[in-house]
């Protein structure tokens, strides 16, 4: 309680948005990348991210929090997080009651990865193709729908679309 | 349910979606079509197909023309971007539009990237059968090797079959693999590390049951294989330049090469070769790339029939 006592003395709690909890110590830079949170927040007036790192956790050792004040992640980009960081939480706050969201490795996603094959159609410019992938959930990959392509699940990050 | 082997209005995108009787249905095909030459003449009179090659193509594109005059169909279309609306920027999606809007029956499609063939198959309602999609795949060669394998041998189990030279980069080398794992047989790939087989590929491979050897020199393997598959290295899909001057030679087969080598063992290659298949092999036993390259028009012929559903 004491440590929880300690996190609300860094970052006052919100009232309505996400809090993207137990995220492994200093990965927050990657969650963020990977929402794309720059852009959220450039594009957002009223939203505010506010990123902890290396706070105590009783599962983790240490780890990371990102709170995003007035904005709802959407949960398939969640769902993405969660093929890097299976350990993450994702806290939804609407007028300050919380819903809890348990991230989960989807079955296909759609539009959100470049193919990691520069030469792939889903890569080509002008063409309207929507990049695919289905998650081979054993190996830890994902695979490009379309020139079977492979990417390790811990490579995503480094391939979010912009 | 429709039959396995039921072509009609399918797509031949990917080796890897064809199962072993699909395939021994279109090798039996192209069986009957040496015994009844002829058989299938005029099979599609007034069908109309369009051969886009985004990329240019001389035998692909030749097999593919003449199987569907062959057939009595009307060919449209273009043999590569040179004079065509390519050249201006038109894409593949406006280009596979266009066609389907003058009655194309079929698309016929190479283009430089990889998934080409899957994408334009999934924006149009029309056949498609990719005949190259970068160093992605091939799949009708693939059916014109494996036809080239049981001509020679009469069956495809139980043989062992060496794949070498340029496999990351050579679509037909990933397509023939992919057929090939529906089969009874021992595969083994011979190439230098940057040349070595897409982990995808190797990856299907092993959830299918075949366990690729990788080996480094034809010389390790000669002597043990019944089928050599040589592929072309393929500079124009190498990155990095140095990479294929770093290759370029190493991997040639000769007689010398082949010293060790089975009497009857049987070389394959998709043509055109450079200097990796020495001429000198032409005229020996092991030959049978000519072979192998004359079965193409009858199987694309015997292909387009089943996929537009003519003469059973």
């Amino acid at each position: 309680m004491a440590e929880k006592g300690k996190e609300r003395m860094l970052v006052s709690r919100i009232e309505e948005g996400t809090v993207i909890d137990h995220i492994p110590d200093w990965k927050a830079d990657t969650v963020a990348r990977v929402l794309r949170l720059d852009r959220l927040a450039r594009m957002q007036a009223d939203v505010s991210v506010v990123i902890l790192e290396n706070v105590t956790s009783k599962l983790l050792g240490r780890k990371d929090i990102i709170k995003i004040d007035q904005w709802h992640v959407d949960e398939k980009d969640a769902d993405i997080l969660c093929l890097v960081f299976p350990s993450i939480t994702v806290n939804y706050i609407d007028e300050g009651k919380v819903s809890k969201y348990q991230p989960k490795v989807p079955d296909a996603i759609e539009g959100r990865i470049k193919c990691p094959e520069l030469l792939c159609i889903s890569n080509a410019e002008r063409e309207p193709v929507v990049p695919r992938f289905a998650t081979l959930k054993r190996d830890r990959l994902l695979q490009c729908h379309y020139c079977d392509a492979l990417l390790p699940f811990d490579s995503v990050p480094e391939h979010v679309r912009t | 349910m429709e039959p396995s082997t039921d072509f009609v209005g399918r797509d031949v995108v990917s080796a890897r979606d064809f199962k072993r009787e699909q395939f021994e249905h279109v090798l039996r095909g192209v069986e009957d079509l040496e015994k009844h030459k002829g058989s299938l003449d005029g099979a599609l009179k007034g069908r109309l197909a369009a051969l886009l090659f985004f990329e240019p193509s001389t035998r692909t594109y030749s097999s593919f023309q003449i199987a569907a005059e062959r057939l009595g169909m009307r060919v449209s279309g273009f043999a590569g971007p040179t004079g065509s609306s390519i050249t201006k920027g038109e894409t593949l999606h406006d280009t596979v539009k266009m066609f389907e809007g003058y009655g194309a029956d079929i698309f016929v499609i190479r283009h430089s990237k990889m998934g080409a063939a899957r994408f334009a198959a999934e924006i149009s309602d029309t056949p498609v059968i990719n005949a190259g999609d970068g160093s992605r795949e091939h799949p009708t060669q693939a059916m014109v090797d494996l036809y080239a394998i049981k001509r020679a041998f009469g069956r495809i189990d139980g043989l062992k079959v060496g794949m070498l030279g340029d496999l990351r980069y050579g679509r037909t080398s990933s397509s023939l693999a992919y057929a090939l794992s529906n089969f009874d047989v021992e595969i083994t790939f011979i190439a230098p590390d940057a040349l070595q087989m897409r982990p995808e590929v190797t990856q299907l491979l092993k959830q299918r049951g075949v366990d690729p050897r990788k080996e480094r020199a034809l010389r390790d393997v000669a002597g043990k294989l019944d089928v050599l598959y040589v592929t072309r290295i393929q500079k124009e899909r190498i990155p990095d330049p140095t990479e294929f001057e770093k290759v370029k030679g190493m991997y040639e087969v000769n007689l010398e090469a082949l010293k060790d080598a089975k009497p009857s063992l049987k070389v394959l290659h998709p043509l055109p070769r450079v200097d990796e298949l020495a001429t000198e092999v032409d005229g020996t036993n092991y030959a049978q790339y000519f072979v192998q390259a004359a079965g193409g028009l009858p199987l694309r012929m015997v292909l387009l029939n089943l996929v537009l559903g003519g003469v059973s």
